[in-house]
């Protein structure tokens, strides 16, 4: 109904009526399941797609890939000297940000977008909100920041979107092994003329697969059969290890 | 070769742990300990979250403690009673244990608490041990070896309650094993150690106990307190990775056979000395890392 409606729009207007089936942007995922398996060492996702007209600084159309991952509290503390000792002083909790964020983009925004824009739509790091619980000052959120990007969960423009034949763009998203499981969404958005013209989500899950999955559901779900099941497995290997390397 | 710890929630070189696994086995082989205070810190160095470290080197001891605790007791070198005693003390101690790592957790504090714990702990085990055998050493040299009383009667003598322990050949009050096993049973539950280390010099000075009797019933105690810091941490801090305690027992149970080998050839005084020596190191360079200037002044964690 509302592509119809759309598409109706499009008709009206004379200068698109020429072509009102051609999307201006479409864009995909090479997956939409990570799978977290015994021998995860990170992943990485392709996010490809195409645009109605050229891509470049020459035809001002710019491409922007945001991926966003489920929310994580995160407590950042501050180390303080007590005594001579260093030990774990005020602590600043943030309660929703997100535990993966990715930016990339065929040129940065704040080149391409004014501050209004970037705020509203969360464009790169300085514009997520990072309000916090606790301790308040512009510290925490520079080492959050800071030790974020460090481990790789949170990256600004880390790869570069590539594009071919002026109209073909593709970029990689890199998770980490620490990459949390849960559902991850994607935006990518069409940037023209200092606003945002098109924008398409698309939606990705991590999830564990396999015996680590089994092990963490069994570990959260029964804590008390696992613990038991922990201390058997224990008992057995050191028994079975006494019997395999017994001297006789 | 990586592999992923799912409770940990992040990959290790498989090889790394079984190294560390046989590693430490050796040294627990040589030294007949669970080698527990070797290994959490080292597992912490490598990046593990200390509340994982804590809660799989528990489990891991508890493994490596089984296959000891079957030799002693085919050699009828167990006191059970003593054992069950010290046991009772210990299971206390150690559901006290964890619910103080709970709550250190719940502050932020558990990575200094654990370090400190280990300084202190460490400190003084490993001075006490030293002096302990330098002076026999020397005393060795001096004389050939002077026989000493069996133990003293002192204050400890006095308390009611008292128990026959058979196979220990003591008539003394259950307080103070009981203490012993509380007290012991709290640090393994905070810093996920067995706790043969600090057993063995207690039964022996504190309580009187003959030698011969001593590894056997402080296995004894071993396996069954950490079997319930491993059932504790898991059930209400979640943070047993039991693939991170099969890689190190992999490495552990091969390690500790062939330490056990070598510690043959070594004379007790010198074992003595090389280990307290050893427990030294380890005190100094945890004690190092909370006075020296933090890399990152900054930590983040997630907020629980």
């Amino acid at each position: 109904m509302r592509r119809l409606l759309a598409a109706l729009l499009l008709l009206a207007l004379p200068a698109a009526a020429q072509q009102p089936t051609t999307p201006q942007l479409a864009a995909d995922l090479s997956t939409d399941r990570v799978e977290i398996s015994t021998g995860f060492t990170g992943s990485s996702v392709m996010v490809f797609g195409a645009t109605e007209r050229l891509i470049g600084p020459e035809t001002g159309d710019d491409v922007v890939v945001v991926a966003w991952g489920p929310p994580q509290p995160t407590v950042v503390r501050r180390k303080v000297n007590v005594l001579g000792f260093w030990v774990n002083g005020p602590a600043a909790t943030f309660p929703e940000i997100p535990g993966f964020y990715a930016i990339a983009a065929t040129r940065p925004v704040w080149q391409t977008l004014p501050e209004e824009v970037r705020h509203s739509a969360r464009l790169g790091l300085a514009s997520l909100p990072l309000r916090a619980t606790g301790s308040q000052g512009p510290a925490f959120r520079a080492a959050l920041l800071d030790l974020k990007q460090q481990d790789g969960r949170w990256q600004e423009y880390a790869a570069p979107i590539t594009v071919a034949g002026g109209r073909l763009f593709s970029a990689r998203i890199a998770f980490p092994d620490t990459v949390q499981t849960g559902a991850y969404r994607i935006e990518v958005l069409l940037v023209r003329e200092q606003r945002i013209v098109a924008r398409q989500e698309l939606f990705l899950r991590v999830e564990r697969v396999g015996s680590a999955a089994s092990i963490a559901q069994v570990a959260q779900v029964q804590p008390l059969v696992y613990g038991v099941v922990c201390i058997l497995l224990a008992a057995l290997a050191g028994w079975l290890g006494s019997v395999i390397f017994r001297r006789s | 070769m990586q592999v992923y710890l799912p409770i940990a929630e992040m990959s290790v070189d498989a090889l790394l742990l079984l190294g560390i696994g046989f590693g430490v086995g050796w040294l627990s082989g040589l030294f007949g300990v669970g080698g527990g205070f070797l290994l959490t810190p080292i597992l912490i160095l490598i990046g593990i979250p200390s509340p994982v470290a804590v809660a799989s080197g528990a489990n891991q001891t508890l493994g490596a403690s089984v296959s000891g605790l079957i030799a002693q007791w085919r050699r009828g070198n167990v006191d059970a009673r003593m054992g069950s005693v010290l046991l009772v003390g210990g299971l206390v101690g150690s559901a006290l244990g964890v619910q103080l790592f709970a709550l250190l957790r719940r502050l932020g504090q558990v990575d200094l608490a654990v370090a400190i714990f280990y300084v202190v702990v460490l400190g003084t085990v490993g001075m006490l041990m030293v002096r302990e055998s330098v002076r026999a050493i020397w005393r060795r040299r001096r004389s050939g070896g002077v026989a000493t009383k069996a133990h003293e009667h002192t204050w400890l003598h006095g308390l009611p309650f008292k128990v026959r322990f058979r196979k220990s050949r003591l008539y003394i009050s259950v307080v103070p094993p009981l203490l012993v096993g509380f007290g012991i049973g709290l640090l393994s539950a905070v810093m996920g150690v067995g706790g043969g280390f600090m057993l063995v010099p207690a039964m022996i000075y504190l309580l009187g106990m003959p030698t011969s009797v001593v590894i056997g019933t402080s296995l004894f105690q071993v396996v069954f307190v950490s079997a319930n810091v491993t059932l504790l941490q898991a059930w209400q801090v979640g943070s047993v990775d039991i693939v991170l305690t099969l890689l190190l027992l992999a490495g552990g149970v091969a390690g500790a056979q062939f330490g056990a080998a070598m510690g043959t050839k070594l004379r007790g005084e010198e074992t003595r000395a090389l280990l307290g020596l050893l427990v030294l190191a380890v005190a100094l360079s945890l004690g190092w890392d909370l006075v020296r200037v933090p890399e990152s002044l900054f930590t983040i964690g997630p907020a629980r």
